[in-house]
């Protein structure tokens, strides 16, 4: 036998290194290095990649931010001045300091992109299959927007003589400025989207050739039909409809009303109109249901209206109108108003002894408006006053999507973007056979290979928070009043290029790595390395501290136990 | 934030026997990282040389000798000699020991070294105890925190090491964190770059003996440094004193409540903790200012 | 060697000259080039360390020389120099090796080939500073080769013999020289010239050390199976030793002309008594010995040169056929006695025929001990029945 007897340890001096140690058998726990939803991503109407164009903004790389934002949004300078921002009501830095000032961002780069000129790519592949567009609002656009980009024939069919929708017809200048609508819709239009203005649909044949013609259809009607407050007589002069008043008023040709006018309403809409009305030289009460805090209107709509002499009696309802000497008396009375909840109606308590009166010479609603089923494709099935859909935009019918106004009550622009998308998303799925899930909470841009996609949000308390200085939001300006008023110009004006490198320096990046190598700097064992442009855990010597997780500044390592 | 950038050419293995989320394994790894290979560390009886070991294997990628406890900075100036006269006058000696070899029993020839201004650097690991036998007291350990020999509480303050070292004229002495990775990185290089005796003190949270938790170390060194417990500063020829950060952002107590070493304290011992530690910054920051240094310095 | 070397070593030609035993050690050391020297003064040592930074700042000893706070850092510091590479000297005395001890214990463990004079000196308390072997037979067992001399020329010899045989053994090398007697006695010296030392004692060349080029370290903890093998090779260097000495002795004499052996018979021839002692002691020995013989008595005296290793064989050699043997123990050991009176017992336990030994515990603390009294104790025990313990005289 010829045995190998190995040579004895060196009893002094070392020949090797703890590199033959395996410590990783100690861990009970692994790091993981994810791609995790950040809350303001799950917020966000049409689930915008928010961190990663923040990210590339701060790098001053902002041709890749407006890329980034325009996978979901090809509006992202409209979007940067009337989205309802739901993302930073959500924005995990809230919980720290302030949350970030996420939509003054988002139109600072939008306004960059129509200063650069920038264009959207042309579809890297052509499809045969063809889609019609019905609705030339956000949510339209948005379809048509997304299937362009996927290579769909897309055919737009618009009611009125421009595109824009409500963008256009229902939101004044002041506060979206119609060179930016314009360049926006053109760039969406340049992407070779056949456009047809002044087609409406309204009959069944008008509907039944549409469909044949092609391989799905996507409506996005939008609600035109104004609803009424009962009890008031529309037949008289002095009752106005709202949304015809500013539709009318934002085409520069709005229809006379007395000197004083009332209001009615609590949306975006009413305030709309009411600062319309402002601009024109009127004396302005809104007259809503809601408190001022319970107003679906922005807050800062609200606070900008009164800053340019809007009156507002909130919590009150008009009971009666009557005519008289000096113009309208509008009997009022105070109220208490319960908001509803999904499916149950709001709940409006008149307060005992609170009546009161105002003057005017004109009362215009704005209460809502009602899509006009009627005048649809009687096979889709309605709910209630809404077109039905499902979870992806589709209707039910076969080939027919729908989105915006006309199948949602959300009624703000953004969710009519993102509807347009997963309509999009979900006719795309449907013509090319492909099977998918309404996934829509994952639609975010593909991470480092490394990184391990996990549905679960990521939470304030997995940010390393140390590593951000304590700064409040960046301050938004506004044009003063008296110049609004004067001159008709943006209210909101845009952040420097100073302020938005320092707003977009405050983001968390919540789930989203942005390669700082501090897990790896932070480990005792070596054991976390760069792959590329991600990180991998060494199984074998990491001991499963969680350094690496506790410091992490954007929440992208976790820990998974391990069962041995 | 902004992406850290610190040397990250490793001369620490993988695979030593530091207890998981071991701030001490991470100083060592980025202090070994900045000094570079053309060092000689030297390395006493402490939580130090169980990392580095054991016999055959070495997890440090340059030449460790490992001297008596009470030997280091001795030990390191005849290291340093020998690499002198044969030669070698480049190659950097670095220590690396803990508070109990550095603090009490290795004190005497370091002040010793420190007075022959021998050319080293010497970086104490201080974890505020014995930690490597079972957390005992040293005279690191701060006033109250309760070890192994101090069960009711120590009743005596931290020997002030800094203000001692300073006062042999060094010509560069300085306090550093993990926490505050590139302040380290930065006085490491900084030392580095100079002749004769150059002493760091780092402060290390002891998991086991401060009783954190696993992933808490950092925290806790950066809890000490923000609440002014743990001042980083730096001591140029003894003399420039520069006080790195300048601003206190939360109380002791944030700090102490992190430890089960203070578990228990009395209000009126947290309240004198605090007057301790606000004695101290007042102090050190009028020598900061006194030379116009206050807040000069990155710390981070 | 350099052009600058080169004129530096002819320069120091060979000469005599009038030397005490601390200087002759320091002439040691400076032929032997050591490159690092970090030393404490204490009494009776201190001419050694002036000596060596005199020669340093005269520009002819190009050594790093370290004064430190303390004995135990000059240890401290001396191993790692060495396991470094570079040849390591320094002295001491009683209390400062002492104060080395554990050290002492390191530097073995650590196979330096560090040289270190020791003048010995009574150990405390109470305080003296009389010639006393006790400071440096109380490290017997840390792992150091330890030799006596006898004289300032033998104090020069050794030292440079001591470089040969602890780089040739990896071992650290003591050379212990008597207080006073012979640390401060003056006397004619014999130096020989840089190049006849640098023909004798090459370049310290380790066959490992501390050097980033390789990057292996020094000092982990290791297994009991380590240890114990450890333990084993540092046993069979220090078998070793007594041959690498008797060699080194024998180069030394065939260049130099003298040699100071292992263990030294002097006038041994049909003795039937001899008197066994190390140091100075045997200068006074001789004189008793001379005395003696004059008389027609046949002693001799056996010098024990090399105490660690003890050089057992040897000693048997030595005193094989011999009656008596007188030990002269300038040490005490409380509770057993003289140190040599042990370890020589020991050596000769079980040899055929081994002789009787007498114990005599004489001139410790440093009391004199003059030639009638030696030759006075051999006279006594000669014959007799030796007492078991070690017995005080003077």
């Amino acid at each position: 036998m010829n045995q190998m007897i190995p040579p004895p340890v060196p009893t002094t001096w070392t020949t090797a290194t703890t590199e033959a140690v395996h410590t990783g058998s100690w861990r009970a726990a692994l790091p993981r290095y994810v791609q995790a939803p950040s809350p303001c991503h799950l917020a966000c109407p049409v689930n915008g990649d928010i961190a990663t164009w923040i990210r590339l903004a701060r790098e001053r790389d902002f041709r890749g931010a407006w890329e980034a934002l325009t996978r979901h949004n090809p509006f992202p300078a409209i979007a940067g001045r009337v989205c309802h921002h739901p993302c930073e009501s959500a924005c995990n830095r809230s919980g720290y300091d302030e949350a970030l000032s996420i939509c003054r961002l988002e139109r600072f780069v939008g306004d960059h992109a129509i200063a650069q000129r920038w264009s959207f790519a042309a579809p890297p592949v052509e499809r045969d299959a063809s889609v019609a567009v019905v609705g030339g609002g956000p949510a339209g656009l948005s379809a048509a927007y997304q299937l362009r980009r996927l290579g769909y024939r897309v055919t737009l069919h618009e009611a009125r003589d421009a595109l824009g929708g409500l963008m256009r017809h229902g939101i004044p200048s002041y506060r979206l400025a119609r060179d930016v609508l314009d360049a926006e819709i053109a760039r969406v239009v340049a992407l070779g989207v056949d456009v047809h203005l002044s087609a409406r649909l309204d009959t069944p044949a008008a509907w039944a050739a549409l469909r044949s013609a092609h391989d799905a259809v996507f409506v996005a009607t939008g609600a035109q039909r104004q609803k009424r407050l009962p009890g008031l007589d529309y037949a008289q002069p002095w009752v106005v409809d709202g949304a015809a008043w500013l539709a009318a008023a934002n085409a520069g040709a709005p229809p006379a009303l007395g000197r004083r006018v009332v209001v009615i309403g609590g949306g975006s809409a009413a305030l709309d109109v009411a600062r319309s009305a402002r601009r024109r030289g009127h004396a302005v009460t809104v007259l809503a249901l809601e408190t001022r805090a319970q107003m679906p209107a922005q807050r800062e709509e609200v606070e900008e209206a009164l800053e340019e002499g809007v009156a507002l009696a909130d919590g009150a309802m008009l009971v009666a109108a009557r005519e008289g000497p000096g113009g309208l008396r509008l009997a009022c009375v105070r109220v208490t108003f319960l908001p509803g909840g999904p499916g149950a109606p709001f709940v409006v308590n008149r307060v005992d002894g609170s009546d009161f009166e105002l003057h005017a010479d004109a009362v215009v609603t704005s209460i809502g408006q009602d899509p006009d089923l009627a005048a649809l494709d009687a096979a889709l099935p309605a709910d209630g006053a809404l077109l039905a859909v499902d979870a992806v935009q589709a209707t039910g019918a076969d080939g027919v999507w729908a989105g915006g106004d006309v199948a949602s009550l959300a009624r703000f622009v953004t969710d009519a973007i993102g509807q347009g998308k997963r309509a999009a998303q979900a006719i795309d799925r449907a013509l090319r056979s492909r099977r998918g899930d309404a996934a829509a909470r994952r639609d975010w841009a593909p991470g480092p290979a490394a990184a391990t996609p996990r549905d679960a949000p990521v939470e304030l308390a997995s940010i390393a928070t140390h590593w951000y200085p304590r700064q409040v939001r960046a301050h938004a300006p506004r044009l003063a009043a008296a110049a609004r008023l004067a001159g008709g110009d943006e209210v909101q004006l845009p952040l420097d290029v100073a302020q938005a490198l320092d707003e977009a320096s405050r983001c968390f990046s919540c789930g989203t790595c942005i390669a700082c190598d501090t897990c790896v700097v932070v480990c005792p064992d070596l054991a976390v390395r760069r792959t590329g442009d991600g990180y991998a855990v060494l199984g074998d010597y990491c001991k499963g501290c969680g350094l690496c997780v506790a410091e992490c500044p954007t929440g992208s390592m976790d820990m998974v136990e391990e069962v041995r | 934030m902004t992406p850290l950038d610190v040397q990250r050419e490793a001369m620490l293995c993988s695979g030593h026997a530091a207890c998981p989320g071991c701030i001490d394994a991470l100083t060592a790894r980025h202090v070994l990282a900045t000094m570079g290979p053309d060092t000689m560390a030297v390395i006493p009886p402490s939580c130090m040389a169980v990392i580095a070991g054991p016999q055959p294997m070495s997890s440090l990628r340059i030449p460790v000798y490992q001297p008596t406890l009470e030997s280091s900075a001795a030990a390191a100036s005849g290291l340093r000699r020998a690499l002198n006269a044969t030669g070698r006058r480049d190659t950097q000696v670095l220590v690396l020991a803990g508070d109990g070899g550095t603090y009490d029993i290795g004190f005497q020839c370091l002040s010793s070294a420190a007075e022959r201004n021998e050319d080293m650097l010497y970086v104490c690991l201080d974890n505020e105890g014995y930690m490597n036998t079972g957390a005992q007291k040293s005279s690191s350990t701060p006033h109250y925190a309760r070890t192994g020999s101090t069960p009711a509480g120590k009743t005596s303050r931290k020997k002030n090491l800094v203000e001692i070292m300073a006062a042999h004229g060094v010509p560069y002495v300085a306090t550093a964190s993990a926490s505050h990775l590139p302040d380290l990185v930065r006085k490491v290089e900084k030392a580095k770059a100079i002749r004769g005796m150059r002493f760091m003190s780092v402060l290390i949270p002891c998991l086991d003996g401060w009783g954190l938790p696993d992933d808490a170390g950092l925290k806790a060194a950066r809890y000490a440094v923000e609440c002014g417990a743990f001042p980083l500063v730096e001591v140029e020829d003894g003399t420039r004193w520069t006080l790195n950060v300048d601003t206190r952002t939360r109380p002791v107590a944030e700090y102490l409540s992190l430890q089960a070493r203070y578990r228990g304290l009395a209000d009126d011992e947290v309240a004198a903790l605090q007057a301790e530690v606000d004695a101290a910054w007042d102090q050190l920051l009028a020598r900061s200012r006194a030379r116009g240094g206050a807040g000069a310095g990155e710390p981070r | 060697m350099d052009a600058v070397a080169d004129a530096v070593a002819d320069a120091v030609a060979a000469r005599t000259l009038l030397l005490t035993g601390n200087e002759a050690v320091a002439w040691g050391a400076r032929l032997a080039r050591p490159q690092v020297c970090p030393v404490y003064p204490i009494t009776p040592q201190t001419p050694v360390l002036e000596k060596l930074t005199e020669f340093q700042a005269q520009g002819v000893l190009d050594a790093e020389i370290i004064t430190p706070e303390s004995e135990h850092s000059v240890m401290s510091a001396c191993i790692p120099a060495s396991l470094a590479g570079a040849r390591v000297f320094t002295a001491t005395a009683s209390q400062g090796l002492l104060l080395m001890h554990e050290l002492l214990h390191y530097a073995s463990g650590a196979r330096v080939p560090i040289v270190m004079a020791n003048v010995n000196r009574t150990v405390a308390s109470p305080w003296a500073f009389w010639p006393d072997h006790t400071d440096s037979l109380a490290q017997r067992d840390t792992g150091w080769v330890q030799l006596y001399v006898e004289s300032a020329q033998e104090a020069l010899d050794s030292v440079l013999q001591a470089f040969r045989v602890a780089e040739q053994a990896l071992l650290p090398v003591l050379v212990s020289l008597d207080a006073f007697y012979v640390s401060h006695a003056m006397e004619p010296v014999d130096v020989p010239s840089q190049t006849e030392v640098d023909a004798y004692l090459p370049p310290f060349a380790p066959p490992r050390r501390l050097d980033t080029a390789s990057a292996s370290s020094w000092g982990n903890v290791v297994s009991q199976d380590m240890f114990y093998r450890h333990r084993v090779a540092l046993q069979e260097a220090m078998d070793g030793v007594p041959a690498l000495l008797a060699q080194a002795d024998g180069e030394w004499q065939r260049r130099f002309g003298r040699g100071w052996g292992v263990v030294e018979r002097y006038r041994c021839e049909d003795a039937d008594a001899v008197v066994v002692t190390m140091g100075s002691m045997c200068g006074t020995a001789r004189v008793a010995v001379d005395a003696l013989r004059e008389a027609g008595e046949a002693v001799g005296l056996v010098k024990l040169r090399l105490f660690r290793p003890l050089p057992a064989a040897a000693l048997r050699a030595a005193l094989a056929g011999i009656r008596d043997v007188v030990v002269l123990d300038r040490n005490h050991s409380p509770g057993a006695g003289g140190i040599l009176h042990q370890e020589l017992r020991a050596a000769l336990y079980g040899a055929p025929e081994a002789p009787r030994v007498h114990g005599l515990l004489a001139g410790v603390g440093g009391v004199n001990v003059p030639p009638q009294r030696i030759a006075a104790f051999a006279r006594e025990c000669r014959g007799t029945t030796p007492r078991p313990e070690s017995v005080w005289v003077r």
